[in-house]
């Protein structure tokens, strides 16, 4: 595609326009400050460089700025520099919490909706008896990098209700239209509880009304007994339906996936924390499971050094794979950290692709107290396209904060 | 009988060295942290030291003890260095400079409520070794129990900003446990109790579209003791894990996202890589081979290369009266209109 020397130029000027906006916003700064935070990465083997820019700031308690934008350039044939604007959105909030409002660029997660960034709006309202939230947002589906798609919309909301301060349900709609036609039309529900201090107890289903049936369905119990956490989950997955209705392959009926496992963490020593989890799965129309257990050991007691470990297994259908991964990261005194992460992961069914794909990386990183960060790495793998990979890391960080 | 001596021996300094490590006794301390429990079981008051803190406002200076105020018991001290050279603790006063920064607290509110007793919040001063001196926030719930707060998600009463703050609560919505599958059933509910400690950023980092193409974990690769999806090498193993969570990519990215990948690492069809489907995909014959059975178990990987205009691959045979047949499940019901929305009319062309 050709592309003109204005539109180019979009690519660049279009971000700075909202980052300054971001900041034309926070211009009556008072007391609290204007946090600012510039990440610049490159890495060798695209190669790429990248600059992100993030700025947010509470002007005052109840309006909030933030904004997102990044750009960068590939050293590839025919690759244009891009750029994009990842979040820009403002929020007031009502003094006494009866409500907010949030407008710009950000994603919508409420309920049983599944997350979609979107440019647009979003209202709360509570009850002034606070037991009652009423959501509402619209907007029109982020296209990436300042793309443009007509027709295209989503709109929904929510309704929930608190229960004697232990209990939460919800009811949400979402409708989303893509070239005038559904892509979505879902009604969902939610429900979380903490009946007492030990139990947690959360659930979310949502229903979809095109091609009628539950789109997908989870459940999580989880029970503290210091130093244990056992958490029970059950999942249920329709993956035709989760798909936009207007793609021909949300209408070959699918087999819906039902998982249903367990997490344990046990703090097994102050310093040693281990997470075990397993599921039992069905997927489409055979069982199998997946597992691991990891362990975390920190070094001392800021945390600042960590030992790692982790073991994997995945059986499932034609998806069967062991992992090991080891971690370490070793403080090295005057703000340097040196990090180091292996991994070995074995294909039951190689095809061709290695018996093995081996990955480690190392990395040195630094961090001043005058908010400047530096972290560069070295990584080398081999992979199922290539035998044999190396890649160099480069991060350059600087946070701000201007009064 | 000497080598199980000898055994017993090396599992015994073993085990007193891995006590060490785990934490699970005390670690020497070469600098002689400050004995807070001595002075508490010795009776002497806290204000003795911290002179002034019972009358401080909001924005006044933490109240740590000078020299001064230690020569006043300790008449004799056995260095004649400033006795902070030794005996303190820098994440102390590190601690106590952030809770300055970070809450809205005045000690002088405090102290008339808890009749001069410190230790009733600061429970850390009577302990053997403590690791923080700074009140946890199950303290504060002790005696504030900011119900009404908490169903308006005002945290503005005590914190500055919480999403600058980033604490990890330790007595309320722990993230503990597998917390990156676990967070989107408990988000359901609680949104904006999420959006009091998280910015939008933090969402979108992940869930948007335009997301900056680098991971999170990619960009903090200094940082590996930290969870995370797609963390080490799961470029290498994303095809495993994509086949054994049907429809779990897809609630992040878009059916696109993989050809977008693809694409531009040059493993796409019509780029350099071969067929990527076994021998019998496409078989002749009932059933048609493997692709039907598997574009139901995970649609969305079929979508991933053959979406948009490549549905019409699909079309050319699953047409109304074409030999692929009826492609649709048994129980397939629909509420659209099949002769004028999309996909339905992309087969059932004519009103067929």
């Amino acid at each position: 595609m050709c592309k003109t020397a204005a539109m180019r130029r979009r690519y660049w000027v279009s971000p700075l326009l909202a980052f300054c906006g971001t900041l034309g916003l926070t211009r009556n700064v008072c007391a609290d400050p204007l946090r600012l935070r510039a990440d610049a990465v490159a890495e060798a083997q695209a190669p790429a460089g990248l600059v992100i820019l993030e700025g947010r700031d509470k002007i005052r308690p109840w309006l909030y700025a933030e904004g997102l934008v990044w750009t960068g350039a590939q050293n590839t044939p025919n690759a244009d520099p891009a750029a994009d604007v990842m979040v820009l959105a403002v929020r007031l909030r009502e003094p006494h919490g009866l409500g907010e409002v949030r407008a710009g660029r950000f994603v919508v997660a409420t309920g049983a909706v599944r997350p979609v960034q979107i440019d647009g709006g979003h209202a709360l309202a509570r009850a002034p008896w606070q037991s009652t939230t009423l959501e509402a947002f619209a907007g029109a589906p982020v296209v990436p990098r300042f793309g443009t798609t007509g027709y295209d919309w989503l709109g929904g909301g929510r309704i929930g209700q608190t229960l004697y301060s232990r209990a939460t349900i919800g009811a949400s709609y979402v409708q989303r239209r893509s070239h005038k036609d559904i892509a979505d039309d879902e009604v969902g529900a939610d429900f979380a509880a903490i009946p007492v201090r030990w139990l947690d107890l959360a659930a979310r289903g949502a229903f979809d009304l095109t091609s009628p049936g539950i789109a997908d369905a989870l459940a999580s119990a989880a029970v503290r007994m210091s130093p244990l956490r056992v958490e029970l989950f059950a999942a249920h997955r329709s993956p035709s339906r989760l798909l936009p209705a207007t793609s021909l392959f949300s209408v070959l009926g699918d087999f819906p996936s039902q998982s249903i496992g367990s997490t344990i963490r046990w703090e097994a020593a102050p310093r040693l924390d281990v997470l075990a989890s397993g599921a039992g799965q069905h997927v489409g129309g055979e069982f199998g499971g997946n597992g691991f257990l990891r362990a975390l050991l920190r070094t001392s007691d800021r945390g600042d050094g960590n030992l790692g470990f982790e073991g994997r297994r995945q059986d499932v259908s034609s998806a069967k794979w062991t992992g090991l991964r080891g971690l370490a990261t070793l403080p090295l005194g005057r703000g340097f950290r040196y990090a180091t992460e292996v991994e070995l992961a074995f294909p039951d069914a190689p095809r061709g692709r290695g018996i093995a794909w081996p990955w480690g990386l190392a990395a040195l990183s630094w961090r001043s107290s005058s908010g400047w960060e530096a972290a560069g790495a070295v990584e080398a793998s081999a992979t199922p396209e290539h035998r044999y990979q190396m890649n160099a890391l480069l991060r350059v960080s600087k946070s701000l904060e201007i009064r | 009988m000497n080598q199980r001596l000898t055994l017993l021996m090396i599992l015994s300094v073993a085990l007193a060295a891995c006590a060490g490590v785990l934490g699970l006794k005390g670690t020497q301390n070469p600098s002689h942290p400050f004995e807070h429990r001595a002075h508490v079981l010795k009776g002497v008051n806290c204000k003795e030291c911290h002179a002034g803190v019972n009358a401080a406002g909001e924005l006044d200076d933490v109240h740590f003890p000078t020299p001064k105020d230690c020569v006043r018991c300790h008449e004799k001290p056995h260095d004649t260095r400033d006795c902070r050279t030794c005996h303190t603790e820098p994440y102390v006063r590190a601690s106590a400079d952030l809770a300055r920064k970070h809450l809205k607290f005045t000690h002088a509110q405090h102290m008339a409520e808890v009749k001069g007793d410190c230790v009733r919040c600061h429970l850390g001063v009577a302990e053997p070794n403590p690791t923080a001196l700074r009140p946890a926030m199950a303290t504060c719930f002790g005696c504030h129990t900011h119900q009404d707060q908490w169903a308006v998600r005002d945290c503005d009463g005590c914190h500055v900003d919480l999403e600058a703050e980033h604490v990890k609560p330790s007595s309320h919505v722990v993230h503990e446990g597998d917390f990156v599958r676990e967070h989107g059933v408990r988000a359901a509910s609680a949104r904006d109790l999420c959006s009091s400690c998280h910015s939008e950023r933090y969402c979108a980092s992940c869930h948007g579209v335009g997301t900056v193409p680098l991971l999170p974990a990619r960009r903090a690769f200094d940082e590996p003791q930290l969870s995370g999806l797609h963390s080490a090498g799961f470029r290498s193993r994303h095809s495993e894990e994509a086949r054994a969570q049907p429809g779990v990519c897809t609630s992040c990215h878009s059916e696109n996202s993989c050809k977008d990948c693809h694409t531009r690492a040059n493993v796409a069809a019509g780029g350099k890589a071969q067929n990527p489907h076994p021998p019998d995909w496409l078989a002749a014959g009932r059933g048609g081979g493997q692709h039907g059975v598997q574009a139901r178990i995970d649609p969305a990987s079929c979508a991933g290369c053959h979406g948009g205009a490549g549905e019409q691959l699909c079309v050319g045979c699953h047409k109304v009266g074409g030999s692929g047949g009826n492609p649709h499940g048994s129980n397939f019901r629909s509420t659209k209109n099949k002769t004028r929305d999309v996909p339905c009319k992309l087969c059932h062309a004519g009103g067929l």
